[in-house]
């Protein structure tokens, strides 16, 4: 080959290399950025008084008289609205029948429009879910609604060769001619006025329990869950894992046995997740019985098993990287072998340890499939300490999956979902930033 | 000096200790280590329990319907009366994202870690690494997520100029590549450097029109696909990959790391270039590592849950045509996690126990792998020693 | 001085495990009292026997230096007396080696008690990544010293020994690994004062220093003769000159001569010697 073309090759092979790791970088991106803009949404976004209505009744939160004067002067501009109803309810009666049933049906759309832009209307019946007592408490989703109700969504079927596709109809245009047709545009121009949107700061997503399945409120249970599962985990698996690697690195002698063990810890890391759930269910509930039924314990001792192999993966090299001199000088002062690892190489390896710890425990708040069949509900409040032996409980990753995939209005609360995964990603990066900054530390020590 | 020898030894200063207590320490000192190599052995009793415990659970399915509905037909239908339970379709499905995520993830791992222990200097490397490591981080229910929310819709809705830039920005340098290269091993022969010159342009033109030309009826073909899901085989497949790099990256390239600064040098100062070093001996002397961070990678795939069961589309049927990575499929992992709710009120029923016959499945896979994975490792550690 | 060359016939019955010697019969010729005695000791790594049948007697409260090329045995042979070579699986003696007239590999010999009255210093400086003051602690903690009080003074004395109190008494909190290399080996010493023992391994001390801090260490070395029993293991032949009073000559597992260091170093007996200390080979 010509000695240009190798030289091109070469530096093609060198951009190839690059390049996959720039993808890799981008990839992270591409996943991440739109996580954290969406994320950030729950908590702070445009809200609207709807927003503090419902913060005030189901939380407590906020100032009555200030509250009390907003949801006065948004009640003025809203009256009008109900009036043009009234007004056409009256005009409905004296149609002709066939037109009336007509005029009927459009109706009862455009109040279902308006109760999901406003909340109830007066003379409607108290609604039973709490999710139908206020109107939109964002702005963005009252923007949507206000699209709703102004047009009307059709689809095209015409053409059966490609997918539908969808149009929109006003439906001022479809109310010509009688009373109803100004509702339109008031509605239009003055619902700033009705929802009196203003910038909000709501950390309550963090700290509050959840409305109706999610629709109002915070992710505190889910925190809190996550918390105790993954910590729970760490309580078994940390301790067992750092004193089996004192034993691989210190005592074990090679030979069959020794293969054996380190077999089984490799077989361990490759096991599926969803295995690990289907044996918590067989061996920790259907088995051991340590709980009727999906716990907290459960879960914890279920997530323990799953990342043991990665903690005594990490306490090995850890241990390993200890110099053999420490060992040596303890030793030669007449110390016993256990006094020499108590006091010199567990100390001296301790912060690597504690580096394989806190990925273990990202790694185990951030694992859905254990705990599918061991320890995770759908909705529920936080759970005390006390109810950890016998109580399943809310957990982040279980619920994002549940709110995303198997929620009702999965679609109407997005942002929650956002807010959820950004709060799980967030714990987890943060774990893992804090063990890469430990473990720059540490290289830098022993570096001098 | 000498004088002073007499009384510095008494007996009762002695380290030999009487044979009582030397025993006693020996006992205290078995039973430590005894008491370690329990909490050692606890992982290998876990592994034991875990494939009893699947295993107890799923023999009943086995004893009840037999092995070849289970493994021929692909008539997924647990809820009906009667049952049937054909997992062929759910096997399938499983295969074809784990080869689909390992098209994606292993050229792109092994590029990187080449990148990462040849190319790339120190300092960059620093910084390379944490980027790896957050990408391993990130919970499989965020990928999950990112995969139903956002790359379902975007595929969906703009599938087709999707896949046409796809195309276009990833194939388009290696044809630019193949051409030069093509055009320069056609021409080696030609000894006369004018005609030979000559024909090199000729063939680089000739080529160069030829690939273009395919490019963009390629690209037109694919600017005209309609994904009907977005939940499907290729989305599933493109988030797998991700997963799965991690480990394809760190596994091989601590596998080229094992592979010596000598043998690069003595390639190098034969006169090859950095790639041609590393593709004829570096890789080579490295390529049982790789293919055990490529199984360790595609086991992640393989074993992966919550990705597959939020973004597959979970329908249990084989796709049209077979290669068909645009339509909706169901793995094991998710057949798993999204029947068992179901089927646990009836602990004890066919529906229960089919589902751990999908896990003993999975467990048998990972666990084949994981030994021939770590043979590969073991014996090329040998190898590179010089045993 | 001339009366130590008879060192190897002192009057020593044959070899057996968990002898032990009455210090009259230890008695060599001028009154000097061996205080370590190897007899027909060898030591095996597996199959390889690194230290051949060596007999030797180590005087009470002189310094013995050990000389030989490398992977001649000398540092096996050192570390064997306080039994550090355990740390190796497969290495195992016969023989037998005697401290004090006691067994050092007999059955009932506690290797933890016996470490406590052999001290050793390593080629590199070890300290532990603790404060200075903990890292001189640790010996004494560990043997049951825990008031404050009693501690520092243990501190103070061994670093004074070890001639390095001047240098650190205001700082005994930082981390020791702050100190230089010369620093952290008069602090290793320092460290294994603390533990009271009777004997002074120094495996190379000096080969990770700079000639000043080597300086340092030699003349710790003649300040603690007469205190204590010192064997050091050293490449460098005029160092062994300086400090020693006698001189083990070490090649291929074998030890091939014993002498006062004055008469080793101007008229050795054995040919081989000889090469050594001309530098014929190395």
């Amino acid at each position: 080959m010509n000695i240009g073309t190798r030289k091109i090759l070469d530096r093609s092979f060198t951009a190839v290399g690059i390049g996959s790791i720039i993808v890799m970088a981008v990839a992270l991106m591409i996943v991440v950025v739109p996580i954290i803009t969406n994320g950030i949404g729950a908590v702070f976004f445009t809200g609207t008084v709807e927003h503090r209505k419902m913060l005030f009744s189901e939380f407590k939160r906020g100032d009555s008289e200030n509250l009390s004067s907003e949801v006065a002067s948004s009640e003025r501009y809203r009256a009008k609205v109900y009036q043009m109803l009234t007004g056409f309810e009256a005009e409905l009666e004296t149609m002709a029948p066939e037109q009336k049933a007509e005029y009927q049906a459009k109706y009862t759309q455009v109040r279902a429009a308006l109760q999901a832009l406003l909340g109830p209307l007066p003379g409607d019946p108290e609604p039973m879910l709490t999710r139908f007592k206020y109107g939109q408490t964002r702005w963005e989703k009252a923007e949507e609604k206000l699209h709703d109700l102004l047009y009307e969504t059709r689809w095209d079927n015409s053409n059966p060769e490609v997918m539908a596709k969808e149009y929109f109809v006003s439906r001022a245009i479809g109310f010509q001619g009688t009373s109803l047709v100004k509702l339109f545009p008031y509605v239009k121009n003055n619902l700033e006025s009705m929802l009196l949107p203003e910038f909000t700061c709501y950390w309550g997503f963090i700290t509050d329990s959840s409305v109706d399945s999610h629709f109002f409120g915070g992710i505190w249970p889910e925190i809190q869950g996550t918390f105790f599962l993954a910590v729970g985990a760490m309580l078994f698996a940390f301790p067992l894992g750092v004193v089996a690697a004192v034993y691989f690195t210190e005592y074990a002698r090679p030979g069959f046995l020794n293969s054996m063990l380190r077999s089984a810890n490799s077989t361990l890391a490759g096991v599926p997740s969803i295995v690990f759930g289907m044996f918590g269910l067989a061996f920790f509930i259907n088995t051991m019985k340590v709980s009727e039924s999906k716990s907290v314990i459960a879960g914890a001792l279920t997530l323990a098993i799953m990342i043991l192999p990665t903690i005594i993966r990490a306490a090995e090299e850890a241990i390993l990287a200890v110099p053999k001199t420490y060992r040596e000088a303890s030793l030669s002062l007449g110390s016993t072998k256990w006094n020499t690892i108590a006091t010199v190489i567990l100390p001296a390896a301790l912060p690597g340890i504690l580096t394989g710890g806190v990925i273990s425990l990202g790694r185990a708040a951030g694992e859905t499939a254990p705990i599918i069949f061991t320890a995770a509900v759908s909705v529920g409040s936080a759970i005390g300490l006390a109810d950890v032996f016998s109580s399943p409980t809310p957990a982040l990753s279980w619920n994002i999956y549940n709110l995303a995939s198997e929620h009702e209005a999965a679609a109407q609360i997005r942002h929650v979902q956002y807010g959820m995964v950004l709060a799980l990603v967030s714990i987890v990066l943060m774990l893992n930033l804090s063990a890469i900054v430990l473990r720059a530390r540490i290289s830098k020590k022993l570096k001098g | 000096m000498a004088g002073e020898s007499e009384g510095e030894c008494n007996r009762t200063n002695a380290f030999v200790v009487s044979a009582r207590k030397r025993a006693m320490q020996n006992v205290a000192k078995r039973a430590g280590e005894g008491m370690l190599f329990a909490v050692a052995s606890f992982v290998a009793v876990i592994v034991l329990f875990i494939f009893y415990f699947v295993a107890r659970d799923a023999v009943p399915f086995f004893q009840i319907r037999g092995f070849s509905e289970f493994f021929t037909s692909s008539n997924w239908y647990p809820a009906d009366d009667p049952a049937q339970f054909g997992a062929l379709a759910i096997i399938y499905g499983s295969l074809m994202v784990t080869l689909g995520s390992a098209l994606i993830a292993v050229p792109m791992g092994v590029a990187a870690a080449i990148c990462l222990s040849d190319i790339l200097p120190f300092s960059v490397r620093q910084y390379a690494k944490p980027v790896i490591e957050m990408l391993a981080a990130i919970p499989s229910v965020a990928f999950g997520f990112f995969a139903l929310v956002i790359l379902a819709p975007l595929l969906q809705n703009n599938g087709g100029p999707l896949l046409m830039w796809a195309w276009w920005i990833l194939v388009s340098p290696f044809m630019l590549l193949a051409v030069i290269v093509i055009s320069d091993l056609l021409t080696t022969k030609i000894t006369e450097p004018k005609r030979r010159q000559q024909l090199h342009l000729f063939f680089m033109i000739f080529l160069g029109l030829l690939s273009v030309f395919l490019l963009f009826k390629v690209g037109t073909v694919l600017y005209g696909i309609q994904i009907l899901t977005g939940t499907n085989a290729l989305n599933v497949s493109i988030i797998l990959s991700f997963m799965a790099l991690p480990t394809i990256v760190s596994v091989s390239e601590d596998a080229l790391q094992a592979v010596g600064r000598d043998i690069r040098e003595g390639s190098y100062a034969l006169g090859a270039t950095r790639a041609e070093t590393i593709l004829k001996t570096v890789l080579p002397a490295g390529s049982s590592g790789i293919l055990a961070a490529v199984i360790l990678g595609i086991m992640r795939a393989l074993g992966e849950t919550m990705v597959v069961w939020m973004a597959s589309g979970n329908s249990s049927q084989i796709p049209e045509p077979w290669f068909n990575y645009l339509q909706a499929i169901r793995t094991l992992t998710a057949t798993i996690a999204g029947d068992m709710g179901e089927a646990d009120q009836v602990t004890g029923s066919a529906r229960f126990h089919v589902l751990f016959a999908m896990g003993l499945l999975l467990l048998v896979i990972s666990f084949i792998s994981n030994l021939v994975s770590e043979r590969i490792v073991v014996r090329q550690r040998k190898i590179l020693s010089g045993q | 001085m001339d009366a130590r060359e008879s060192s190897g016939n002192a009057p020593v019955q044959k070899a057996t495990r968990d002898m032990y010697l009455p210090p009259e019969r230890r008695k060599i010729a001028d009154g000097g009292t061996a205080h370590i005695s190897a007899r027909e000791f060898s030591i095996y790594y597996g199959e390889f026997e690194a230290v051949k049948r060596v007999s030797a007697d180590i005087l009470s409260k002189y310094v013995t230096a050990i000389i030989g090329p490398s992977g001649c045995g000398k540092s096996t042979f050192l570390r064997a007396i306080n039994r550090m070579n355990d740390l190796i699986p497969s290495c195992h003696t016969t023989g037998a080696l005697l401290f004090d007239g006691q067994d050092i590999y007999g059955k009932f010999t506690d290797e933890v008690l016996l470490r406590k009255k052999v001290g050793m210093v390593f080629q590199k400086p070890n300290p532990f990544p603790k404060s200075i003051f903990d890292n001189i602690a640790y010996g004494p903690r560990l043997h049951g010293v825990n008031d404050k009080k009693k501690l520092m003074e243990i501190v103070e004395r061994s670093l004074k020994k070890a001639a390095i109190w001047d240098e650190v008494c205001d700082r005994l909190d930082k981390n020791a690994l702050g100190l230089s290399g010369g620093q952290q080996q008069r602090l290793c010493v320092a460290r294994t004062l603390a533990v009271e023992p009777e004997v002074l391994l120094l495996d190379e001390p000096t080969s990770a220093l700079d000639p000043k801090a080597t300086a340092k260490i030699e003349d710790l070395i003649q300040e603690l003769r007469g205190s204590y029993t010192i064997m050091i293991v050293t490449h460098n032949m005029q160092q062994a000159s300086r400090v020693s009073d006698s001189t083990m000559f070490f090649y291929e597992g074998v030890l091939v001569e014993q002498a006062s260091t004055a008469q080793l170093f101007t008229n050795p007996k054995d040919p081989m010697t000889e090469d050594y200390i001309t530098g014929r080979f190395s």
